[in-house]
């Protein structure tokens, strides 16, 4: 009867979410629409921003002609490495056009290389970029639509150095080197030929001048990062956007600190700067701003204070830019090699850190015998489970032992079968006095919590396991189970809404999650059990658009615990047949 | 309210929290009566939030295979 209604209660449910997502569906296309064109007609024709104002002040602006977009298309010099490739433009000194060679958007052959820095004229503007800003106020710098001059191309043999002449006695160079893998180095340099000492700070930035697509998972970090003083710093946009108006346009955050980097962190993908001598004190900053109501983010490395270039002398810089795929053993050998202060990092680990990197070791060493990340989780949850194993078999010793007390208990049940509170007490009181217990505890329940969270967790933030096959329709463990229900698994042509999806290793979920609770003992408070007995029904439809791999996961060790259970207890009845054989005369 | 009675109650919201979402997932494995979270609940009310979590702490690390487990309820506080 409740439960009739409940079911009720869904289907009407569903049906009014399906009516809404129906009747919405023009409403929202609209406005996409609508925000799509703005978006154009903000970024054609209008000239490039000046980015920071703290770092370009006011007074500096006017030696950078800014006003109107340059009419002539930029110069630009060729990146190209077996990883990376793109160019660097010429036009203020940036790198905003570099694919990943490595990486392809989607898992359809044939489908684009991930972008990861683009140029302005892109609507998803993101790239890195180097400056100087005048400290005393008079020097000529270049700006952000100076146009350099570098011949070659950029590949990890052959450096470049971009050139500017400010025709006042001072010459400008940005010396670039890439290496194999996702780092460019950089040095830059003011070569002071006039009669004058110059004063100037150099920056090197990363600017994001839209939003990306956010995963949006409470586990997993996405936005700023950097390891700043010393400490690992995270901060959502949104956070950072709130904070940067709360102090009036001024950095979301900023620190001084001997080495670090900064950046910004994807899901996957990472862009950072840092300065090239980690020993030495330098300044990193968060920032926040708007720009004709788009939102802008950047991150920015400086020294701590202004270089002074005397008259004959050069005022030298360097620091390095990160591009490129947050792969664990890479960022590894970048935090040992170049000494970056825990580089590593920027893979989200969690507070669990202590459990999730060996597990990644463990599960990337798997991988590399199997050939399978699938195969490598399957492997790695039956040798965690083994694991337990002494931990849960302990707890059904006693189980022979209980069945022995069946009829005192029978017997004890009926006398209280009106009050079960005191049933329990009198329960455990017999329990006590026979020195036997058929639960395993809660201790050694609690002890697995943040091992499987940690599994869960190295599941859900490490590149390998993007675009890794699995058996069958999974051709990528880090997307959402493509099947469906509701279309009856492609038979309708129907184009179902996004909340009517019901994968096939979703369904698979919840049937194994739903006998793993039948073999389980219910809570003993009433609402608690009631609650317990909807859980599978829940966590099918909470996983349905969770990545397969972890659906595929949390399927096996449900399995896997059932398996356990049925195994110790058919064990169990076995000793007991074979006591009782015993026993007979 | 104090901000100790507070604390408390904030502890106690967190484990009811518990019971609702994680419990019924994993399972009631306690070989205790009252079972660990209702102890840590109780424990919470009578003796509040240092006392009660130090008592739930113990309580749990008692709750183990090689505990006998049984009736073991929360000593009463002490009125003076």
């Amino acid at each position: 009867m409740d439960n009739k209604r409940l079911l009720a209660a869904i289907a009407i449910s569903i049906g009014i979410l399906l009516l809404f997502d129906v009747w919405n569906r023009p409403a929202r296309e609209a406005q996409r629409q609508a925000a799509q064109n703005v978006q154009q007609s903000q970024t054609t024709g209008q000239p490039l921003p000046q980015g920071n104002t703290a770092l370009n002040p006011a007074g500096v602006a006017s030696t950078s002609p800014n006003d109107g977009a340059p009419t002539t298309p930029a110069p630009r010099i060729r990146i190209q490495s077996p990883r990376l490739e793109g160019s660097v433009n010429l036009r203020g000194a940036r790198i905003d056009d570099l694919v990943l060679r490595d990486y392809r958007e989607t898992i359809l052959p044939g489908s684009p290389n991930v972008r990861i820095l683009a140029p302005r004229e892109d609507n998803a503007s993101y790239f890195a970029q180097w400056g100087w800003t005048a400290a005393d106020g008079r020097t000529a710098i270049p700006g952000p639509n100076t146009d350099w001059t570098a011949d070659g191309t950029l590949t990890p043999t052959t450096p470049v150095t971009l050139r500017w002449d400010n025709g006042a006695g001072q010459r400008f160079e940005i010396a670039l080197s890439l290496d194999t893998n996702f780092m460019v180095t950089a040095e830059q340099r003011v070569v002071n030929t006039g009669a004058e000492p110059v004063q100037v700070l150099p920056w090197a930035r990363v600017r994001r001048e839209h939003t990306p697509h956010l995963a949006g998972y409470y586990i997993l970090h996405e936005g700023f990062v950097g390891v700043i003083d010393g400490r690992l710093r995270e901060w959502k946009y949104a956070d950072a956007k709130m904070e940067a108006q709360r102090r009036n346009g001024a950095p979301a955050f900023e620190s001084d600190g001997p080495g670090g980097w900064a950046g910004f962190t994807d899901k996957y993908w990472l862009a950072a700067v840092l300065p090239a001598d980690q020993s030495a004190p330098s300044h990193a900053a968060f920032r926040a701003t708007q720009e004709n109501g788009q939102d802008r983010w950047q991150v920015d490395v400086t020294p701590t204070g202004a270089m002074t270039a005397a008259p004959g002398a050069t005022a030298a810089y360097g620091t390095r830019m990160f591009a490129g795929a947050k792969e664990v053993k890479l960022l590894d050998a970048y935090t040992t090699d170049l000494h970056i202060k825990d580089f590593y990092s920027a893979v989200d680990f969690g507070y669990f850190w202590f459990l999730t990197k060996p597990f990644f070791y463990a599960l990337d060493w798997i991988y590399g015998v199997v050939g399978n990340f699938g195969i490598a989780i399957l492997i790695f949850t039956v040798a965690l489970k083994a694991l337990f194993f002494p931990l849960a078999s302990k707890s059904y010793q006693s189980m022979a032992r209980m069945k022995a007390l069946g009829p005192k208990m029978q017997e004890m049940k009926e006398r209280n079968k009106d009050d079960p509170a005191k049933m329990q007490q009198e329960m455990m009181a017999i329990y006590k006095a026979e020195k036997i217990n058929p639960a395993a505890g809660c201790l050694p329940i609690l002890i697995q919590i943040p091992v499987f969270f940690a599994l869960y967790k190295v599941l859900f933030v490490t590149i390998e396991m993007r675009h890794a096959p699995f058996f069958g329709w999974i051709r990528d463990l880090s997307a959402p189970d493509p099947t469906n229900l509701f279309t009856l698994f492609g038979l309708i042509p129907w184009d179902a809404p996004a909340f009517l999806h019901m994968p096939a290793w979703a369904i698979i979920m919840g049937i194994t999650m739903f006998i793993q609770f039948k073999l389980n003992p219910t809570p003993p408070d009433p609402i608690q059990a009631k609650l317990f007995s909807f859980m599978p029904i829940i966590f099918t439809f909470m996983l349905a658009s969770f990545p397969a791999g972890l659906v595929i996961y949390w399927s096996w060790n449900n399995l896997l615990s059932v398996a356990q259970q049925y195994y110790i207890s058919r064990h169990d009845r076995q000793t007991q047949r074979l006591e009782k054989a015993a026993a007979r005369p | 309210m104090s901000s100790a009675s507070f604390a408390a109650e904030a502890l106690k919201i967190g484990v009811r929290t518990y019971q609702f979402t994680l419990r019924p997932f994993i399972g009631a494995h306690c070989r205790f009566h009252p079972h660990c979270s209702a102890y840590a609940i109780e424990a919470l009310s009578e003796h509040g939030a240092l006392r009660g979590t130090a008592m739930t702490a113990r309580r749990i690390l008692r709750c183990n295979p090689w505990h006998p487990g049984g009736y073991d309820p929360v000593p009463a506080a002490k009125t003076s």
